[in-house]
């Protein structure tokens, strides 16, 4: 039993499509055939920028990851992918199950419009994190997300449903657009979470933060959803969670729009 | 020269449907030179040979398409999966590709129907970057302060006139429709629902006097299309009695009634929604003066693209996804809401079935235009579904078979079983229409003709066969083989110059300066500057 295995033979000279690499499109092909499928960029085959050693469990390793793999583990639905190393775009895009762990960094639109699974991002991820593409009208739909490192601007960008934690500093106006679903940020903040949110929960763990004008106080409060969150957040191994087991203050809003959505902090935070 | 030998001719211009050879030379259609050896000899024995296809209503260019464009980025084809690094070209729904989509079915010559004379400079940009068709453009009037204000002047029908002709010439259009007329001006008086007889708000002109007036206009320039009506209360309820009230109110001079299955709705059954296209069927063939396109809805996902702003403004809650633009402009303005028309549905699937109506009940090919108002009531892209459907009784059954059964008891469909013959499709997509926008040298087959020519298999599967045409010649040149385009040339813009009284011309400068402190020239198609507007060709106006 072991996974399949693909070594990167050198940086692609091109930005490459990988979206063709997931375990239930290989299943039952043989290792000539997948040297030979396409990746979308010109005449490039898997074959020109891997080695591959084949495996027969529905698990795959990309030993050495680029900048320019773009799509790694897109319409996933079952398995597991594992990259050493890093990713370009829209990493996870549209993934239904499994797991994707990406040992580096990622590129923008990582875990976009995720449908469930767990994608798990060991380095920093790029702008708009879980987000839609443009055009699209909703963001994440399901899934956890978790980024150890920190995330670009608007992360979980007209978030529906689902669960995204960031380890580090976010980037601008996470939050943005919110409709629903949870959004947990433990680092430093920069912009405004939440603005234009809907509904939905955007928690902050250790930030620095002053509200906008557009969000009310409610006051402190023990809430029992919060530690419910907590014991959650713990089993995903999210130390800082047990903050939220102290009394949170909550803030309302975003009220520019009629919003619904709520901000918790835990109260020491702020400022 | 080049000869195309043992087709099937389809020529309904001169009644032939005959194995024959077609001869080409120089672009154009020649008689069989007697013992002369053509260049190149292409055997297309047992294949169907008729003109290249023209279609009088389809929303290609222009702003409100732009605009559409811009709202909806997630249509393009290469959205999914690579955003940034595909070249343009490979995008859905681009200029480029509207072209070659299009050759590819056999089409040569396209009209873009709704043009405001103030976006024509950028219609005509998008449409010289439109590859292997010729194209035209039909000027919005009817909604606009300047022609309202010269009404209720009471300045009489020859400033009408002077004016529609100046409006053509300067957007360098082939025709006037008008959309709507008055509403979109009483939309800005905060009118929400206008009838042929309502007054527009300051101006004291109704519906009926703005449409007889362009209609009386553009017969008496000569221009060879008719007026091009989009009538009031598109998509309500019971809109039959206004489409039948219009055909009565412009009988007389020819009229041609755009997209009429948006109007053919009445108000029977306990949702107050059935098709009466049945009753506007025989409205239409008792009226000689009347032509008319369908509009026909086809399921699946699409984009209203419209200047009827007011029906645009309503239609905005049913929108999907739910977003949409409504640009309240001068003139017409106008609206794009996405749409998706839905098999499951009651009120789309009577819809579909009322187009279907239309086009079997309307007896006449002649009088009866193909189209689906695209990209409104489908994308040009399903028109072979539609060949198909038309042609194929059986087939129709099985679609019908999927709808919800209380819509068709709404409609007489089931109980049609004509079947259109390859001649009268022939007839709707390549004879009648160049008859209709006066271009004698398409949409027929005979000596002299240009050299627009569409060969198709002669397939079982309709849709298939008129999918991927065999060979398509666009002005005697070979462009696509088996549906894929293999040369890509540039095709023509057609107008008309009609002439009039520039007395007209200096008052319009005078209200340009005064009205918006720009001159008029800044909205005029200029002459030079071709190597950006590709090249016009002018159609003579009737004496």
């Amino acid at each position: 039993m072991s996974a399949f295995v693909f070594r990167l033979k050198q940086d692609p000279d091109r930005r490459v499509d990988l979206s063709g690499l997931v375990p239930e499109a290989l299943r039952g092909r043989s290792d000539k055939a997948i040297t030979r499928l396409p990746l979308n960029t010109g005449k490039l085959r898997v074959g020109d920028v891997f080695s591959l050693r084949m495996g027969d469990t529905p698990q795959l390793r990309f030993e050495g990851g680029s900048e320019r793999f773009d799509l790694v583990g897109a319409n996933m639905a079952s398995g597991e992918i594992i990259v050493e190393g890093s990713v370009g775009e829209q990493a996870g895009r549209l993934m239904r199950a499994g797991k994707l762990h990406i040992q580096g960094d990622a590129g923008p639109f990582a875990a976009s419009r995720l449908k469930g699974g767990h994608v798990e991002i060991d380095g920093d991820a790029g702008a708009r994190l879980g987000a839609p593409l443009a055009g699209e009208m909703a963001g994440m739909a399901g899934g956890v997300v978790i980024v150890h490192g920190g995330v670009g601007a608007r992360a979980g960008d007209r978030l529906r449903r689902g669960l995204i934690v960031v380890g580090g500093t976010s980037g601008e106006d996470a939050g943005s657009r919110m409709i629903a679903g949870t959004l947990v940020l433990q680092g430093k903040i920069t912009g405004t979470p939440g603005r234009l949110m809907r509904r939905g929960t955007i928690v902050l763990l250790g930030a620095d933060y002053s509200p906008s004008p557009t969000f009310l106080d409610c006051g402190s409060h023990l809430l029992v959803a919060a530690s419910l969150l907590a014991a959650e957040l713990e089993r995903l191994g999210v130390g800082s969670a047990r903050r939220l087991r102290r009394s949170v203050r909550r803030l309302a809003g975003d009220m520019a729009v009629g919003g619904k959505g709520e901000i918790w902090i835990s109260s020491s935070d702020l400022r | 020269m080049i000869r195309l030998r043992g087709g099937r001719v389809i020529d309904p211009a001169h009644g032939r449907d005959e194995i024959a050879d077609v001869w080409i030379e120089d672009g154009r259609i020649v008689t069989p030179p007697a013992g002369g050896q053509p260049a190149e000899s292409f055997d297309i024995s047992g294949k169907i040979v008729m003109a290249g296809a023209i279609d009088i209503h389809s929303h290609i260019a222009g702003a409100n398409v732009n605009t559409a464009r811009l709202l909806l980025p997630e249509f393009h084809r290469a959205h999914l999966p690579r955003p940034g690094a595909t070249p343009l070209t490979e995008l859905g729904w681009s200029t480029i590709e509207t072209g070659r989509l299009y050759a590819a079915m056999g089409f040569t010559t396209v009209v873009e129907p709704a043009v405001a004379p103030h976006t024509a400079l950028h219609a005509h940009l998008e449409l010289a970057d439109t590859p292997l068709i010729d194209k035209a453009i039909l000027a919005v009037l009817g909604n606009e302060d300047f022609l309202l204000a010269l009404m209720r002047e009471k300045e009489g029908l020859g400033a009408v006139r002077d004016y529609v002709s100046s409006m053509l010439s300067s957007s360098r259009a082939l025709g006037v429709k008008v959309i709507n007329a008055g509403a979109a001006m009483a939309f800005k008086h905060n009118l929400r629902s206008f009838g042929l007889d309502d007054v527009v708000p300051t101006y004291g002109v109704t519906s009926r006097e703005i449409v007889s007036a362009l209609q009386q206009a553009v017969h008496e320039l000569g221009v060879p299309h008719p007026l091009h009506l989009h009538c009031n209360n598109l998509g309500l309820a019971g809109n039959v009695e206004t489409a039948l009230e219009t055909i009565e109110a412009f009988d007389g001079l020819p009229i041609h009634l755009a997209h009429l299955q948006f109007y053919s709705y009445g108000t029977q059954g306990k949702r107050g929604f059935s098709s009466a296209a049945a009753r506007l069927a025989e409205a239409v063939n008792a009226a000689k003066n009347v032509t008319i396109d369908v509009g026909q809805v086809m399921f699946g996902q699409t984009v209203t693209v419209s200047s009827d702003v007011l029906r645009q403004f309503a239609a905005t809650k049913f929108a999907h996804p739910r977003k949409s633009v409504i640009i309240d402009g001068d003139g017409n303005g106008g609206g794009v809401v996405p749409m998706a028309y839905r098999q499951s549905s009651f009120t789309n699937a009577v819809q579909w079935a009322a187009g279907l109506e239309l086009f079997l009940l309307v007896e006449n090919p002649w009088r009866v235009f193909f189209t689906t108002d695209h990209p409104n009531g489908a994308p040009f892209t399903s028109y072979p579904e539609l060949f198909a459907l038309l042609m194929d009784r059986n087939l129709r059954a099985a679609w019908t078979d999927r709808l919800p059964k209380p819509a068709l008891a709404m409609t007489t469909l089931p109980s049609l079983g004509r079947e259109y013959t390859l001649f009268e499709i022939a007839t709707m997509t390549r004879a009648a229409p160049a008859k209709l926008l006066g271009l004698k040298d398409r949409g027929h087959l005979a000596q002299g003709a240009l050299a627009d020519i569409a060969v198709y298999h002669d397939r079982q599967d309709r849709a298939e066969m008129f999918r991927a045409a065999h060979l398509v010649f666009k002005n005697g040149k070979l462009v696509v083989r088996d549906g894929k385009v293999t040369r890509e040339i540039k095709g023509k813009t057609l107008h008309v110059t009609p002439s009039h009284d520039a007395a007209i011309d200096r008052k319009l400068d005078r209200y340009y300066e005064h009205l918006y402190g720009v001159p008029r020239r800044s909205f005029v198609v200029p002459h030079e500057a071709r190597c950006f507007l590709g090249e016009f060709e002018q159609v003579p106006c009737v004496a």
